[in-house]
């Protein structure tokens, strides 16, 4: 497993996507799908720093995996509890909220949702059959 | 690296990568076109939902002005980000 602590704004977006870049590559994964984790990153990421109230300077994205399948988790800490994983997804035509999760949950094959000593604690599995 | 050039005719050229950090520039870049557009996305390698918002938002400005958005030359990758958000039944996918 690989991790590494990012500044808690948007500007952590760029980075985060070479952080998954270069693990994808490590992995021998076809370079295809480092699209896939890093748009999973990015949409988990926006979603905490928009309903994560409170939170620290930095979040930490952790990148695991065996096989075909990579493991995120994604930690925010000194927050107070947001569950992405609950409550049905709204309706969305694109131009209201709604669509990050929507694409996370069509995309993602598991995730879960902790909340640990004020810390928001999501791991997705994403898994690239052959 | 993202970059949006708007050409005379209506036609917009996006490039790289549209994620949250790019949003508000390419929202304000697509607030200036004032007539039927067609994007260019040949040069797009990501976008994520919050670029993805900014296009809808663009489209129904201009559909309700009486104006025509085209999307064109998208990835296979960037194709199948907008089929997931289910916007392959809003937009007009070329």
């Amino acid at each position: 497993m690989v991790e590494r602590r990012f500044p808690r704004h948007l500007g952590s977006l760029e980075p985060m996507a070479q952080f998954v870049s270069d693990y994808v590559g490590s992995r021998g994964l076809d370079r295809e799908h480092s699209f896939t984790v890093d748009l999973l990153v990015e949409e988990l990421f926006t979603n905490m720093l928009k309903h994560g109230r409170g939170g620290g300077p930095e979040v930490s994205l952790g990148l695991d995996g065996e096989r075909e399948e990579v493991v995120l988790t994604l930690r925010d800490f000194d927050v107070e509890s947001f569950d992405p994983t609950s409550g049905p997804l709204r309706p969305s035509d694109g131009s209201g909220g709604g669509l990050g999760l929507r694409l996370v949950r069509r995309i993602s094959d598991s995730i879960r949702y902790e909340y640990v000593g004020r810390s928001s604690i999501i791991t997705l599995t994403k898994r690239f059959p052959a | 690296m993202f970059s949006i050039e708007i050409q005379e005719g209506g036609l917009v050229k996006l490039a790289g990568r549209l994620d949250a950090a790019q949003a508000d520039r390419a929202k304000a870049a697509l607030d200036t076109v004032k007539e039927s557009a067609t994007l260019d996305l040949a040069d797009l390698d990501y976008v994520s939902s919050a670029g993805l918002g900014i296009l809808v938002q663009t489209f129904k400005r201009l559909r309700d002005a009486g104006l025509e958005f085209r999307l064109t030359n998208m990835k296979p990758r960037i194709r199948t980000v907008f089929v997931y958000a289910g916007l392959d039944r809003v937009l007009r996918l070329d």
